[in-house]
């Protein structure tokens, strides 16, 4: 693993309701997006949780919850028919919705045609 | 003389497992406050179970893994190492005798000979967790089960009973929010099967409650978390 960057903090998005940066110090950049990311977030090759690809859906799954948000927070967004819940997102986490796109980040995905159900 | 031992291994493994996972196991349930770490070792020991244990008599309620574990893993994800997450879960259902409630005859025609009805509460789940944004939330989970047992004759005299059950769920959530934080009426509001109140002060409180058919329990977290997620519209985010 690479050595920690305590000038550079990781960026990943942490909580379920309450959500903040993780912000302990990165190790390593995200090789597909490259945001910096800690040991703890770290995935395969050094990947993001959002580059890493879907979740399981097994609970007993550490990341479980990580990828579980980026659902609940579609269908939420829907029940209570409320675009700046689901706004609260930023790029980086709404990407994972982005069926297809493979989890990438930029502004292609996330433009004005995006045809999803929220004026990002 | 031989001694012939059944499930030996079986019980060996269970009696590795996590103190509280043994409760699920033959209590189907506990009350116990832990932080998070702790929890993730019985979450751990949890994962274990179906690669160890197969006697059904030794099965994990259904609601461990519907319910039980995907709450612990939300809740669990907005708090710090230091806080505190109470579970009270009592997974015997319904039908145990302490939580039944007195029985009344209901007016009846012919051929129905009687009708017995009664009802029965169930607050199987009680969550409470200190979040890292200073407030703390806490969940309920009842259910209301109606009874109602028929008891008919048939013109020849054949005697015939069967009970039928309603339940309807009720999901209630308060949180208390952090001192002096921000409260603002979010842009929409909830859909209409969720009511809410919000009591000023100090700390305001932030009670949504939802009751719901009792259906699937796959799908409860998600329902759990819908009536959640209303106590936190309210407030702005931290990030």
């Amino acid at each position: 693993m690479d050595e920690e960057d305590p000038l550079t903090p990781c960026d990943v998005t942490t909580g379920f309701f309450v959500l903040a940066r993780c912000g302990r110090p990165a190790v390593v950049g995200c090789p597909r997006c490259g945001r910096p990311v800690c040991d703890r977030h770290a995935g395969p090759q050094g990947l993001c949780p959002e580059c890493a690809g879907p979740q399981n859906d097994d609970p007993y799954d550490p990341r479980w919850a990580g990828g579980y948000r980026r659902r609940y927070y579609s269908s939420s967004s829907q029940t209570y028919n409320d675009t700046t819940w689901y706004s609260s997102f930023d790029d980086y986490d709404r990407g994972g919705f982005n069926t297809g796109d493979d989890y990438s980040y930029g502004s292609g995905d996330f433009g004005d045609d995006d045809g999803g159900f929220v004026d990002s | 003389m031989t001694l012939i031992v059944f499930w030996r291994k079986q019980k060996a493994a269970i009696a590795g497992f996590h103190p509280l996972h043994q409760a699920l196991i033959h209590q189907q349930g506990f009350s116990v406050s832990l932080r998070p770490a702790d929890w993730n070792a019985l979450i751990a020991s949890l994962a274990q179970h179906h690669a160890h244990v197969r006697r059904r008599r030794w099965g994990l309620p259904d609601r461990v893994p519907a319910v039980l574990v995907p709450m612990l893993r939300v809740l669990m994800e907005d708090m710090t190492g230091k806080g505190v997450l109470s579970v009270a879960a009592d997974l015997r259902g319904p039908g145990t005798p302490e939580k039944q409630g007195p029985q009344v005859q209901l007016p009846v025609r012919r051929p129905v000979r009687s009708v017995t009805q009664w009802f029965a509460v169930d607050p199987w789940l009680r969550m409470r967790a200190e979040l890292r944004d200073g407030s703390v939330l806490e969940l309920a989970v009842t259910d209301r089960v109606r009874y109602r047992k028929v008891h008919k004759v048939n013109p020849r005299g054949k005697h015939k009973t069967k009970t039928k059950t309603k339940t309807v769920r009720r999901i209630a959530v308060t949180r208390r929010t952090a001192k002096g934080a921000p409260v603002q009426r979010p842009g929409t509001p909830p859909p209409p099967w969720i009511r809410v109140r919000l009591k000023n002060g100090e700390r305001t409180v932030i009670t949504a409650v939802a009751k719901i058919p009792a259906g699937d329990d796959r799908s409860l977290p998600e329902h759990i978390l819908h009536v959640s997620t209303e106590t936190f519209r309210w407030t702005r985010r931290t990030r």
